[in-house]
């Protein structure tokens, strides 16, 4: 019993530990630190989360990758503060607790403190080292607030009984600053922007050389400089690491088998694995990921395999998602127009961009020979059968795709079965804070879901 | 109108490509009329559409034979207030 206890605490150490470094990759190099300033994180407002789902479904927006780390660990470095608190969605707020170590979605860290309000779609670019002055508030084009500076005096008159509250007093009360801040808009703008977001955080990490094993022969083209293989990362034998048009970065304990080539700017994360692949320019693979086939200007969340051939171009691929050999998504028009997204079914955005994949929610699974639309919309915990032809170009969360159309498939509790087993492959436990999110997601997307299905019945029965 | 018993044994041959005639009340869908796990998925989705209801995946896929699906469609049919014949 009480080795059992000791064992227990031992690993929520090590988790602590391991939440602070995952934070702290840019902090160590930046300047010391303000203590009395805090940073509270703040992304709860849904018709701005929609525009980043299917991934935001399980995370607040600043979790989302662009480059080599989050968009939260760039805020944090920049702003320079190491007192972070956020407020999220209510129904993610406990797994995001298992996840950081911020102190989440808690009203007593708006007081006592000078205050950095930030909505985490800001830029970090944009943002400068916080430093104390005077009360003044950012907001963008609809009114929304981006930025608040608050001090402690200030703080002290808002209304602290909701973190709503709290924002829209302090929009009416404070100073406005005619700043613009840029922010990330959608899915694909992490996208779009990552190989120069992968080449900006290579500078600024400032790693380069081979702390790990590369194993001859190989070939490094570019310069040296550009490419970095951290400790107990593996470079097999028969490898091209192309460091010619931007860095490469290999994180700790990347494995990389032989005839993969790998071209910069790119970043592959801690314990993944690329298989024999192509691996084109201007990929971020998070980490635990198995890759192979061809891959191009890709974001993969972690967790996640894409093992076999088939292509994945702009596209951007949650946790736990495995693509089945041959899943080819297609990131580019026949005409060379630019690319609409259904994020909600019903209507179309137009990318602006001529090349814009898939964008696929967490634990989404599919068959062999899955054909994925230019632009495409794939929900979270999805199952997907091929159908020899691509895809529709929205597939709801909870879909299973058969036969050609959206059915209720084999339910919910059949993917919580299956996510239980992938995460335990890992080392991961599925937990009852996690069913209780993917609960929330499913009621959240019932309405798309329903109207799909009930087509698809139409569709079948004809 | 026909029966709830015909209805499905309607759509059953319909998404299973087999004569009406040959299904039994005591017909399992997978052993006896070789329904494989997507067709169990079309058929659920296919009784919903004929009978204009919404079933619960798993309760409606553990059913294992036709008279067990003609009771369980009469009982999701009366709990939705949709009215059958027979």
């Amino acid at each position: 019993m009480g080795e059992t206890v000791v064992t227990k605490i031992d690993k929520e150490e090590r988790r602590t530990v391991e939440v602070r470094e995952k934070h702290s990759n840019f902090v160590e190099r930046s300047e010391p630190k303000e203590s009395n300033m805090r940073l509270i994180l703040i992304d709860r407002t849904e018709s701005l989360r929609a525009n980043f789902y299917p991934l935001a479904y399980s995370r607040p927006i600043w979790e989302l990758r662009c480059g080599i780390t989050s968009l939260a660990e760039k805020l944090v470095a920049r702003l320079g503060l190491s007192d972070v608190a956020c407020f999220v969605p209510d129904y993610m707020a406990a797994v995001y607790r298992q996840k950081t170590a911020w102190v989440v979605n808690d009203l007593s860290k708006l007081s006592g403190d000078d205050l950095i309000l930030l909505d985490g779609r800001v830029k970090a670019e944009g943002l400068d080292k916080a430093v104390k002055g005077p009360s003044e508030i950012v907001l963008d084009g609809e009114g929304n607030v981006l930025y608040a500076r608050i001090d402690r005096a200030s703080a002290a008159k808002l209304p602290c009984d909701s973190i709503e509250a709290f924002v829209s007093s302090a929009a009416a009360t404070l100073t406005k600053s005619q700043r613009i801040l840029a922010t990330w808009n959608y899915t694909w703008d992490l996208v779009l922007a990552n190989p120069g977001q992968i080449t900006k955080d290579f500078a600024i990490m400032g790693h380069d050389g081979i702390e790990g094993t590369v194993e001859q022969p190989n070939a490094v083209r570019g310069n040296r400089s550009d490419v970095f293989v951290a400790r107990g990362a593996l470079v097999h034998p028969m490898v091209v690491i192309d460091a010619e048009q931007g860095p490469v970065y290999l994180d700790e304990g990347v494995q990389v088998h032989p005839f993969t080539r790998i071209e910069g700017p790119c970043y592959i994360g801690k314990k993944s694995i690329l298989l024999g692949a192509k691996c084109r320019e201007g990929n971020s693979i998070g980490p635990m990921c198995r890759i192979g086939g061809e891959v191009e200007e890709s974001i993969v969340q972690g967790y996640s395999n894409k093992y076999h051939d088939g292509f994945l171009g702009h596209a951007y691929v949650g946790e736990w998602v495995n693509l089945g050999a041959l899943t080819t998504n297609s990131d580019l028009k026949n005409d060379y127009t630019t690319v609409s997204v259904m994020l909600d079914g019903k209507k179309s955005i137009d990318t602006g961009s001529t090349k814009v994949g898939s964008l696929i929610g967490d634990h989404t699974k599919t068959s062999v020979g899955v054909f994925l639309n230019t632009g495409a919309f794939v929900g979270a915990m999805a199952i997907l059968m091929a159908t020899g032809k691509p895809l529709p170009k929205h597939i709801p969360s909870f879909a299973w795709f058969v036969e050609g159309v959206v059915t209720k498939g084999f339910g919910r509790a059949s993917v919580y079965q299956t996510a239980r087993m992938a995460m335990s492959r890992r080392g991961c436990q599925w937990t009852d804070a996690d069913q209780a999110l993917w609960d929330a997601v499913f009621e959240l997307t019932a309405p798309a879901r329903n109207e799909a299905v009930r087509r698809g019945r139409i569709a079948m029965a004809k | 109108m026909a029966t709830i018993e015909e209805r499905i044994k309607q759509v059953t041959a319909r998404v299973l490509k087999i004569d009406p005639s040959e299904i039994r009340p005591e017909h399992s869908f997978a052993v006896d009329l070789g329904a494989e796990s997507v067709q169990s998925i079309e058929l659920v989705a296919m009784f919903e559409k004929e009978f204009g209801i919404e079933m619960e995946e798993d309760a409606a896929l553990s059913v294992e034979t036709v008279g067990g699906a003609v009771d369980f469609i009469r009982n999701v049919c009366k709990m939705q207030g949709v009215k059958t014949e027979g």
